[in-house]
């Protein structure tokens, strides 16, 4: 994991007593995966800027009680994927509303192949969590069934289905 | 398959990456001590004990003569029966169940019966209002200048200088902007509703919240000029530049943010854990911004020094000189102006003074202080 070890118990205990510094040294380990999450679940860069900067200020409103001697990435990846999750399935509601934005916004942007994001992007919330908690984050199945609170089972079935329809996707 | 992830380019990753980085050691800096539930607890059980004894109270026949000792006790003890005057210079717009109210400084009223809602255009000589399926130019005397029909009109802001204006309005469409004469009628933001606030100034930029972000767009060329953070899930309460189009005020009841030239964030606060904020403005003339947070506390929010506190408190609105502020107050049935050096002047009976039978009287506006 980014940021892992002891730089990050030492950067984790220096922000509990109010060190700027290691408290940025954290942001700079820990934000690129969990911006990255975050928008891999729901697939809008301004709604995964929030939910990531959301994840962050939560977890310094929760510094204090932070039990330093624990790695402070799952602490952080289960707030933000959790609240992705969240923000995906709000966002869906209003699917026929963003399609506008969309559609202006894409000739802003050099042409990507674009393929495994679409692929991504044809899951439901809940299955691309748990590809992106395992493929980009390296979480184990059992990590991610304690990250999500989910039946080890189902975080297995979750992972199956969704992958093997980003093979016929793709 | 982490590669591939890996290698999905994001539009504007740096960007987020510098916005996220200022708002989260921006919170990092302001964080407090961990906050106190157990007065919290009590405060809860407080209100519960009072919405409780207000209930039982209003069961009876008989408890109304209690509700209405309660509600005697609650506000400016030596309040004015009536709206005499204004602390300020200026007019007030206000929207109640009988249409808009121009209130003059003298404390003379004109009811513009049958509109909903209504603004200021920029200088003060005319207003904007709107009906459900109608929007309406008007002078402050009544007279209509021109009408546009349109479906589910919802909020109409006038922005620009004194030769050239345009209006901004919600209809089911969209977002949309009219030039203040009545004409060039087009669609800005599909799908997008409110609020909505001018840039003051010559350019006709428009800031606008959308589902997902906050944006600043020219809106004769179409320009986004800049994009910033919303705040994640929660109803925008204020939208509003200062007074030299340099800031640009976003309040949630979570959180208030305050940008500056290119989206650039320069204060970002959170509302604490239980806490929610109520409404925010500039002091006019100033980058000063007041706040009125959990309905009950009026604070400068750079000393964070105390104005006015009361319970249950909807809005604030400055003068439109520097001097008084202006705080409604539904629970107990006033407005309250409060002066520099904590001189008070109340109103009682808002209600009854405009007509309205079903809400507390919405201040929309005191010209030329834009809201």
């Amino acid at each position: 994991m980014a940021g892992a070890g002891r730089d990050e118990r030492a950067w984790v205990r220096a922000a509990q007593r109010g060190s700027a510094s290691d408290l940025e040294a954290l942001f700079h380990a820990h934000w690129p995966a969990a911006y990255r999450a975050a928008y891999l679940v729901i697939h809008d860069a301004a709604l995964a800027e929030d939910v990531a900067q959301e994840a962050f200020l939560a977890a310094i409103r929760n510094l204090d009680r932070f039990d330093r001697r624990r790695p402070f990435g799952p602490w952080l990846h289960r707030i933000a994927v959790n609240r992705a999750i969240d923000a995906a399935r709000a966002r869906a509601l209003r699917r026929e509303s963003e399609l506008v934005e969309e559609t202006a916004s894409a000739e802003d942007h050099e042409p990507v192949d674009d393929s495994v994001l679409r692929a991504l992007g044809a899951l439901p919330p809940e299955q691309r969590a748990v590809i992106v908690l395992r493929h980009l984050l390296g979480y184990t199945p059992g990590e991610i069934s304690s990250l999500l609170e989910l039946p080890r089972g189902t975080v297995n079935s979750r992972l199956r289905r969704g992958l093997d329809a980003m093979r016929e996707e793709l | 398959m982490r590669d591939e992830l890996e290698r999905i380019a994001i539009p504007d990753a740096d960007a987020a990456s510098e916005r996220a980085r200022a708002v989260v050691l921006a919170a990092f800096r302001e964080r407090e001590p961990v906050t106190r539930p157990r007065r919290g607890r009590r405060v809860a059980l407080g209100v519960v004990l009072a919405a409780c004894a207000v209930a039982l109270a209003a069961a009876s026949p008989p408890g109304m003569a209690v509700v209405d000792r309660v509600r005697e006790v609650v506000g400016i003890e030596r309040s004015a029966p009536a709206l005499f005057s204004l602390p300020a210079a200026g007019r007030l717009l206000v929207g109640s169940d009988a249409g808009v109210w121009v209130v003059d400084q003298d404390g003379s009223k004109r009811l513009l019966s049958g509109y909903r809602e209504a603004s200021w255009s920029p200088f003060g000589r005319f207003i904007v209002a709107t009906r459900r399926n109608e929007l309406a130019a008007l002078e402050p005397d009544g007279d209509v200048r021109w009408t546009l029909a349109r479906p589910g009109v919802a909020q109409a802001r006038w922005g620009g200088t004194e030769t050239d204006t345009r209006i901004a309005y919600a209809d089911r469409t969209g977002i949309r902007v009219v030039a203040g004469d009545g004409t060039g009628d087009r669609l800005l933001a599909p799908a997008d509703r409110a609020p909505f606030a001018w840039r003051p100034g010559a350019r006709h930029v428009l800031a606008y919240v959308s589902a997902s972000e906050l944006r600043v767009q020219d809106t004769d060329t179409g320009q986004v000029l800049w994009r910033g953070n919303r705040g994640l899930n929660a109803p925008v309460r204020a939208l509003e530049w200062s007074d030299d189009g340099r800031r640009l005020l976003v309040l949630s009841p979570y959180g208030l943010r305050v940008y500056e030239g290119r989206g650039r964030l320069a204060v970002h606060r959170e509302a604490p854990d239980a806490g929610r904020f109520t409404d925010a403005a500039f002091i006019p003339g100033t980058h000063r911004v007041v706040l009125l947070r959990n309905a009950g506390d009026v604070v400068y929010l750079d000393t964070q020094r105390t104005i006015f506190r009361g319970s249950g408190l909807a809005s604030v609105i400055p003068s439109p000189t520097q001097g008084w502020l202006l705080v409604t107050w539904p629970r107990a049935d006033q407005w309250v102006f409060v002066g520099s050096g904590g001189r008070l002047r109340a109103t009682a009976d808002v209600t009854d003074q405009f007509h309205s039978r079903s809400g507390f009287p919405r201040v929309e506006g005191w010209c030329c202080a834009k809201r």
